[in-house]
């Protein structure tokens, strides 16, 4: 019976173990080449193709050097409980060196905030997803080609099929760049979050720039707000480098804004951008850390070991116990007064009275005030 | 061939997480042994048994924790960045206290402090609160590096996701007072004599 127990519990714990593992709650945004560069979704013996259909578009013309939304919509797949989605955006579909930086792109900002080329998102009950990554186009002009690729599941899947789909290549012309025309520069990045609370402005990189304005409002709102802008540069016609004052957020709230940069008769209008509240940054150190751990340390070694001492049977005997030195300078003990005499049997009898027969522990009694299991004196062989 | 303080400090770990294992369980059954009906000989005898298990189990936990300690520094890279990691080092220190205070009861007293009910009850809550210290030392551990513990379906967790951070001032003082009460504890203080098992 114990060992049935002790199996049945083992056996427990290996299923609560093999249900948590981590691939279908995905491996969160990052960099990743195609399938991972050799994930289960692209071992042929652990996947399907997906039964989705994904296509890309862009905003407008695309010029060397300048920044594109990139729209990649997912459609149609069936999904794992979580209805967790994986979309990557890739410059080639080879296994290595897939990243669209490898190819000349440049990412300002990924669908989720940050700036990877692989997102996870919770599609929502309409099945259909449309993220958007917003790029620096290469310096190179010509053809260049993007890919999306997909990862997810399905309900139910219980041989635990890993589903991939991939898009034809999506070809962008881009563009020479008509002398002067404004841009975000090469070096510059979105970013994903700004700690709660933080009002400082937001830094701006441009190229060919004499002017910014950039326009905010919180997600879910529609009416766009106009925003403080400050050029860095004192003097000079063309500045590369701008502040823009943002509200500061709280909570969860995510800002979206949008730049737009002039240079005499051109004026880009910049894909919109967003940007997530942060939590403000732990102010605990390393050596508090280290302090406090021995600080507690010590005192509850001093404390435990003052309770043992406390609650211990021999604490302070040799100082406190007088019992000896008294017997001593008395002799010999008086004889109780009348009445208060001591009774041997009866406390003996007492004693046996108080003690509990047991049927399930034969041959022991229970002791009720000492709360311990006795030897039934009178126990022979079964019965009492 | 050469491994980075992160694989030190988690094979120090499960070292520290094994032996307490072993060392509460025992202690445990040390302090419950007496409501188990069971002959006087063979109680005699798993007594001596789990208590030699409990002694060896926390002192080789207490030899390897500051280990652990140490190499987990080393991993957190002089840096901590969150409350999580900084409630690793408070519940670190937490389970080294309680552990030496284990160890250093059931050295002091002898096997005969199982036979004392209060004081067989402190040792035994003491073993089980310093192994729900390194669990959850552990645990954190296991939060930072994967996201997920087994304590996330466990109904226990104890608070971790926010820390008091005291100022180093006043961090200075507690130890201080840590060491003081230590001395008074061991030096000054009343002693504690080995209870005969007679």
């Amino acid at each position: 019976m114990s060992r049935a127990l002790v199996l049945a519990s083992v056996v427990a714990l290996l299923m609560v173990s093999s249900s948590s593992v981590a691939n279908p709650g995905g491996n969160g945004d990052s960099d990743r080449d195609y399938t991972c560069g050799g994930s289960c979704h692209g071992d042929p013996s652990m996947s399907l193709p997906s039964d989705g259909t994904i296509s890309i578009s862009q905003d407008g013309d695309v010029f060397a050097g300048h920044a594109v939304a990139v729209h990649v919509n997912v459609a149609g797949m069936s999904l794992s409980s979580n209805r967790l989605l994986g979309t990557f955006i890739l410059g080639s579909i080879d296994g290595n060196s897939d990243h669209p930086e490898d190819h000349g792109w440049h990412v300002i900002q990924d669908p989720n905030g940050g700036s990877s080329n692989y997102v996870e998102t919770v599609v929502p009950s309409t099945g259909s997803v449309t993220l958007t990554w917003v790029l620096l186009a290469p310096q190179e002009t010509g053809v260049h080609n993007l890919f999306a690729q997909t990862h997810h599941g399905s309900e139910p899947n219980y041989e635990g099929i890993a589903y991939t789909g991939v898009s034809r290549g999506y070809s962008i012309d881009v563009m020479p760049v008509p002398e002067g025309l404004p841009g975000l520069s090469s070096d510059w990045t979105a970013p994903a979050y700004r700690t709660s609370g933080n009002d400082d402005p937001l830094e701006i990189g441009t190229v060919n720039t004499t002017s910014v304005s950039v326009q905010w409002m919180l997600e879910g709102e529609w009416s766009p707000h106009d925003a403080e802008v400050s050029s860095q540069c004192q003097d000079m016609e063309v500045c590369n480098t701008w502040e823009a004052q943002l509200p500061s957020t709280m909570g969860d709230t995510r800002i979206q804004y949008q730049i737009t940069v002039l240079n005499g008769s051109f004026s880009m209008d910049l894909p919109w951008l967003t940007m997530g509240t942060g939590p403000a940054p732990f102010e605990g150190d390393i050596w508090d850390a280290r302090v406090q751990s021995f600080a507690f340390a010590f005192l509850v070694l001093s404390f435990m070991v003052s309770l043992q001492v406390r609650l211990s049977p021999w604490d302070g005997k040799d100082e406190l116990d007088q019992t000896q030195e008294v017997i001593d300078s008395e002799g010999e003990a008086p004889p109780p007064p009348p009445g208060m005499e001591e009774e041997p049997e009866a406390a003996s009898e007492e004693y046996l009275a108080r003690l509990v027969h047991s049927e399930e522990n034969p041959g022991w009694l229970w002791d009720p005030v000492e709360e311990e299991w006795v030897a039934d004196p009178n126990f022979q062989g079964g019965e009492s | 061939m050469m491994f980075g303080a992160e694989t030190f400090h988690v094979a120090m770990a499960e070292i520290v997480v094994g032996t307490m294992v072993l060392a509460t369980v025992c202690a445990v059954g040390c302090a419950s042994i007496r409501y188990i009906p069971v002959s006087e000989d063979r109680r005699e005898s798993l007594m001596i048994t789990m208590d030699k298990a409990s002694i060896a189990g926390a002192s080789m936990a207490l030899f390897f924790m500051p280990i652990a300690i140490l190499s987990g520094n080393l991993a957190a890279d002089s840096v901590v960045g969150n409350a999580l990691l900084y409630n690793k080092f408070v519940y670190s220190g937490l389970a080294l206290g309680f552990w030496a205070a284990f160890v250093v009861g059931r050295i002091r007293m002898g096997p005969g402090i199982w036979e004392v009910r209060n004081l067989s009850l402190l040792q035994s809550v003491t073993a089980v609160i310093a192994f729900l210290m390194t669990t959850m030392a552990s645990s954190i551990g296991g939060k930072l590096v994967r996201g997920e513990s087994l304590f996330d379906v466990l109904p226990i967790w104890f608070p971790s996701d926010s820390a008091v951070v005291l100022p180093i001032w006043a961090s200075a003082a507690l130890l201080v007072i840590g060491l003081a009460a230590l001395l008074v504890v061991f030096k000054v203080g009343p002693r504690a004599e080995r209870i005969s098992l007679d």
